[in-house]
C-alpha cells in the first residue's frame, strides 16, 4: 500500500478534548485533491508498535498544500488518540495513506441532510465545501454535549449561516431524528456520522418512515477493541501469529511481517475480509460490514476490528 | 419465448403489497384491470399513514370508481384521461415528502410514464412498486430513427417514425420506458417473418 510521508505543520487545541492537525508533504509536492467525506489512515509508532487510525479529512477538498484532521482524545482506548495528543509535535514526521472515500455525497440527491454528533462533524467539514461549491441544497444538523464540545461550530456558522442547526445537550437542545426525517422533500439523502447509538437511531428512524436504503448513508469507524490473547494460523503463509490483548489481529499480522490487505481499519469497508477455516472458540465480530447472518455463519472475519475468544483461529492468508 | 433465455433488462413486475413502514402512500392505477388491482390492495391490512389514489379510467371501460369510493379512506381522484392523470400526479409531487411509497398498476406505458415523472423528483424507479395489468402491449424504440411506437401487440411492429418493420426485442430501457426495436429485414429486404400477436 502506497503512503505519503508528511510533516506536522501546525497543531491547534480546538476544545479540551479535540486537537486539529495540519499536515504538509515532506517532498514539498501537492497533495491529491479528494472528495468530501474522504479519510486517510495515519500510521504512528507507539513505543515500537505501529498503530494505524483512520481520520476524516476536514479541509477544503481542492486545497492541495495541506491536509487537515481532527482527533478527539479517547482515554479508554489503545493509545492512538492519546499519542496524537500528547506525543506528536510540530515538525514530527508521519505516514498517511492516500485518501479513500467510504462516505461520498450522492450527486443525484435533490437535497442533502447531514447529521453530525460530536467529533462526527469532521467528514462534513469537507463535504460542506463541496456542497457550497456546487450550490447544492443542504442542511447540517450538529448535536453535541455542551458548548465547550462544539468544535468548529462558530467556524461553520460563519461559512454556511443558517444552513447549520446546532443542538447543545447541556442547554436542553434535543435532536428529534424522527421529526426531522418526517418533513424532508422527495429526493433527499441523509448522512449521519457520530456515536454508535446515534447512527443506529437515525438508520432505524429513516427505515421506519419508509426511506429507501440507498438514500441512507452512515459512517462509523470502530476502534479495535482489546481482548484476550489468541493465536492465528495463516494457511497460505504457513505461520502462526499471537495476537496480544492490546493489538488488533490485523496489527499483529503486520507486526509479524505479513502483508495483509486493509483500507479503512475501522470495520467499515470490508477490504481486509479473511476466510475462516476453523477455530476452537468463538469469533467476536466488531465490524459494521458483515451482515448478521454472515457474522452468525462464522466463515468470515474482519481482522481490523474483530478478534476471537479461542486458543487457535485458522484463516486463509 | 425461448426456454432458459432471459434478458436482464426486462422488468419483472409483481402484485402490489402495502409497505407498512412509510410516511404516506400514493396509488396510481389505470383502466378496469388497474381498478381491480387497487381493490385487491385494499383487501390487505391498511397502513396507518395517509393514502391517495389516482385512478385513470376512460369512458366505456368497466369502472371500479364506486367500489373504490367505499374503500379509499382519504383521497380518491378519478381522472378520465391519461393527460389528466399525469397532471394530477404532477400536482401531488411538489408537496410530497421522503417516505412516500408509490404503487402503480396498469400497462407498461402507464408505469414508465409515471417513473419518468417521479424521477424528476429524485425517486428511482426501483423504489416504485409495479403491477402489470390489462395488457402486455409494448412501447418500442426504433434504433434507426429513434421514434417510440406505443401499443405494439405483435412480434414485429411497423415503426411510427420511419415505417421500417421492427423486430421487438426483450431488451428494455428504463430511461425511455421502451423495448428495443431493430429492422427485421435489413439483410433480406422484404423477407418478413410471420407476424404474430404475442403481446395481447
Amino acid at each position: 500500500m502506497s503512503h505519503i510521508n508528511v510533516k506536522v505543520a501546525a497543531i491547534e487545541q480546538v476544545t479540551a478534548l479535540i486537537k486539529h492537525f495540519t499536515f504538509v508533504r515532506e517532498d514539498g509536492q501537492a497533495f491529491p485533491v479528494f472528495s468530501g467525506g474522504s479519510h486517510v489512515v495515519v500510521s504512528m509508532n507507539i513505543n515500537g508498535r505501529i498503530q494505524r487510525n483512520a481520520y476524516s479529512l476536514m479541509g477544503n477538498p481542492e486545497e492541495t498544500e495541506s491536509y487537515h484532521i481532527s482527533v478527539r482524545r479517547q482515554e479508554k482506548s489503545r493509545g492512538g488518540s492519546v499519542h496524537m495528543h500528547d506525543v506528536l509535535k510540530v515538525g514530527d514526521s508521519l505516514q498517511i495513506t492516500y485518501p479513500v472515500n467510504l462516505f461520498a455525497l450522492e450527486k443525484r440527491a435533490h437535497k442533502h441532510l447531514l447529521i453530525a454528533g460530536g467529533i462526527g462533524i469532521t467528514p462534513f467539514m469537507s463535504q460542506i465545501k463541496d456542497l457550497e461549491r456546487n450550490k447544492a441544497n443542504y442542511e447540517l444538523h450538529y448535536a453535541y454535549r455542551a458548548p465547550e464540545h462544539g468544535a468548529f461550530s462558530k467556524e461553520i456558522k460563519a461559512n454556511i449561516g443558517n444552513k447549520l442547526v446546532t443542538y447543545v445537550q447541556s442547554e436542553g437542545g434535543e435532536l428529534n431524528l424522527r421529526a426531522l426525517l418526517s418533513k424532508q422533500p422527495l429526493g433527499t439523502h441523509v448522512y449521519v456520522c457520530g456515536p454508535g447509538p446515534m447512527v443506529v437511531a437515525m438508520i432505524e428512524a429513516a427505515r421506519s418512515l419508509g426511506w429507501p436504503e440507498n438514500h441512507i448513508h452512515s459512517e462509523q469507524f470502530t476502534a479495535p477493541p482489546t481482548g484476550e490473547a489468541f493465536k492465528v494460523k495463516l494457511t497460505k503463509t504457513k505461520i502462526e501469529v499471537t495476537v496480544p490483548p492490546e493489538m488488533s489481529m490485523l496489527e499483529a499480522m503486520e507486526a509479524a511481517g505479513v502483508d495483509a490487505p486493509y483500507l479503512c481499519r475501522g470495520g467499515a469497508c470490508g477490504r481486509c475480509e479473511l476466510e475462516v477455516i476453523c477455530t476452537d472458540g468463538n469469533l467476536l465480530h466488531h465490524d459494521n460490514y458483515l451482515s448478521d447472518a454472515e457474522k452468525a455463519a462464522g466463515k468470515k472475519i474482519m481482522p481490523c476490528v474483530s478478534r476471537a475468544k479461542c486458543d487457535l483461529l485458522e484463516v486463509v492468508l | 419465448m425461448e426456454r432458459g433465455y432471459w434478458i436482464r433488462s426486462k422488468p419483472v413486475y409483481s402484485a402490489l403489497v402495502w409497505q407498512q413502514q412509510a410516511n404516506a402512500h400514493l396509488v396510481l392505477v389505470e383502466g378496469s384491470a388497474g381498478g381491480l388491482a387497487a381493490m385487491k390492495l385494499f383487501q390487505q391490512m391498511l397502513p396507518q399513514q395517509s393514502i391517495t389514489v389516482i385512478y385513470e379510467i376512460e369512458a366505456g371501460d368497466a369502472d371500479y370508481t364506486s367500489a373504490l369510493k367505499k374503500v379509499v379512506p382519504d383521497d380518491l381522484q378519478v381522472l378520465s384521461s391519461h393527460d389528466a392523470a399525469m397532471k394530477a400526479l404532477e400536482a401531488y409531487l411538489p408537496k410530497a415528502l421522503m417516505g412516500l411509497r408509490i404503487y402503480v398498476a396498469g400497462s407498461e406505458k402507464f408505469m414508465w410514464d409515471i417513473a419518468q415523472v417521479v424521477q424528476q423528483y429524485g425517486v428511482e424507479d426501483a423504489d416504485i412498486a409495479k403491477e402489470l395489468t390489462g395488457t402486455l402491449a409494448r412501447s418500442v424504440y426504433c434504433v434507426h430513427c429513434k421514434a417510440i411506437t406505443h401499443n405494439a401487440h405483435t412480434n414485429i411492429q411497423v415503426c411510427a417514425g420511419c415505417g421500417k418493420n421492427l423486430f421487438v426485442r426483450d431488451h428494455f430501457s428504463r430511461r425511455l420506458g421502451a423495448y428495443m426495436g431493430l429492422m427485421v429485414d435489413a439483410e433480406d429486404p422484404g423477407q418478413i417473418p410471420e407476424i404474430e400477436e404475442i403481446y395481447p
